[in-house]
């Protein structure tokens, strides 16, 4: 009967190994999400450093890979942080139309019907963006994802608990 | 039925079940555990994919990036006709993009198309050298294959989408899902810190891992198949079939980066470098000849090291005034 039983489990751990999906996150450092808390601003204070932030978008072609690292400087605090990811996130929503702009280079494809050779005549489609804003979104992303796995594992501690 | 064949059935159920991870679905009554009920748990209910309630559901906007699988949907309430999304997983990952529902107008100049890979200002990654697909191949245009392809993946942990719709109310959905990569080859890293192991297994092929953050590499073990004779002076690796690099540069494109070292012995012990560009990139090149393997880990490059770089340093090409 042990032997069995013995027999059975590891015949189905060869198997049947443990899906990806039940891997916790590992591999990168775990970064601290971003404090909701320290979104809390005025609106004036808001406004005005969102005039900066679009001054410096509209000299994009000047922002140099050194103004970059003054973002990380061991000064920047949680409030900083937070309230540039905010400024992003009203960026992205009203004003996305002064950042990016197609970018033509070169190419053909095999030509069909009429749309399609006009369609087809177009070059790949790039987009102008900084590294400065591309870090921006994807930390945005990072703190969505963490968001969203703590609020997926209270799910399930909770289905659990039932 | 007997008790230990009932004991012996429930278990043989119950590791299916936990092995396949599908175990957060369970939902058995504690009073009658008859056959029907326990085979029940292997029926069609417990899909491949989530059920709706835990499918994650949020709106686009116009410049976005998406790390987290689900269900997006953009509705333009104007004419948007620059925008683009980019997708992200882990790096074993590769990223699967599915129309669920398409409402533009193709004929009136509409159109959404899939990236494989990202692009920025012109350069993409992976490099044309590396990516195993032409260029025209790794753009997916809806209004041409939307229709008879509805899913489109990449070959690699990141693409993009871009979208153009004339019309206020055009609108699309799509599934962003992700599906396992067992051996990764380009790779851009969500997190500025971390770490990697990356394996090409006698392909003739080149992997890059892109840092978009000034970082400090530090390679643990490097093992490349060919014969290691350290008696012989290596001047240069290009003559080398199997090396790894490091490039540094302010752009997506590996090809136009500059190249920081290069190594081609195998070695273990950490060897460090501070790469202060906006994209470090750890690239390994394969003949096809042999196992190649490569681990380092990464840190980003703090305000103060950087100035300290830039004060000293005469061989760091992107921080040079």
């Amino acid at each position: 009967m042990k032997l069995n039983v013995f027999v059975t489990t590891v015949a189905l751990l060869v198997a049947f190994p443990p899906p990806y999906e039940c891997r916790a996150i590992d591999g990168s450092s775990n970064q601290q999400a971003t404090d909701p808390d320290g979104e809390r601003q005025s609106l004036p204070l808001l406004a005005r450093l969102g005039e900066e932030y679009f001054i410096r978008l509209g000299n994009r072609n000047q922002n140099s890979a050194r103004s970059s690292p003054d973002d990380y400087s061991e000064k920047s605090q949680y409030s900083k942080r937070a309230l540039q990811l905010q400024l992003t996130q009203r960026l992205l929503e009203g004003k996305v139309g002064n950042i990016g702009r197609l970018n033509g280079n070169y190419a053909l494809r095999a030509l069909d019907s009429g749309e399609r050779e006009r369609r087809s005549e177009e070059p790949p489609i790039s987009l102008d963006l900084t590294f400065h804003l591309l870090r921006e979104v994807l930390e945005m992303a990072r703190a969505e994802q963490m968001a969203q796995q703590a609020h997926s594992n209270r799910k399930m501690m909770e289905i659990f608990g039932k | 039925m007997s008790g230990t064949l009932r004991a012996q059935l429930c278990f043989l159920l119950l590791s299916v079940t936990v092995l396949r991870g599908r175990a957060r679905f369970l939902d058995i009554q504690d009073d009658e555990m008859s056959p029907e009920g326990l085979l029940s748990l292997l029926s069609s209910e417990l899909k491949r994919d989530l059920p709706e309630e835990f499918v994650y559901r949020r709106a686009l906007r116009c410049l976005d990036m998406v790390a987290i699988e689900g269900q997006f949907t953009f509705t333009a309430e104007r004419p948007q006709l620059n925008c683009a999304v980019f997708f992200i997983g882990e790096p074993s990952d590769i990223i699967s993009i599915e129309y669920d529902s398409v409402n533009i107008d193709c004929r009136g100049g509409d159109f959404i198309k899939v990236f494989n890979g990202w692009v920025m200002k012109g350069e993409k990654f992976p490099s044309t050298q590396d990516h195993p697909l032409p260029l025209y191949e790794r753009y997916s245009d809806y209004c041409d294959t939307g229709a008879a392809r509805p899913i489109v993946r990449s070959s690699q942990n990141v693409a993009m989408l871009f979208f153009r719709l004339h019309q206020a109310g055009s609108s699309f959905t799509i599934t962003f899902r992700k599906l396992i990569n067992p051996f990764p080859c380009n790779v851009v890293s969500q997190t500025p810190e971390g770490s990697f192991t990356m394996v090409i297994p006698q392909q003739h092929r080149n992997c890059s891992f892109s840092i978009i953050y000034p970082a400090e590499i530090q390679i643990g073990e490097l093992s490349l198949g060919q014969h290691n004779d350290l008696k012989r002076s290596i001047l240069s690796c290009a003559n080398s079939g199997d090396f790894v690099e490091l490039l540094g540069g302010n752009g997506m494109d590996t090809s136009k980066m500059f190249p920081i070292a290069d190594i081609c012995y195998s070695f273990n012990g950490p060897a460090q470098l501070k790469v202060g560009c906006d994209n470090t990139v750890v690239r390994m090149v394969s003949s096809g000849k042999f196992v190649n393997r490569v681990s380092f880990q990464y840190r980003l490059l703090g305000h103060q090291e950087l100035q300290q770089m830039k004060g000293n340093s005469v061989e760091d090409v992107c921080l040079r005034p």
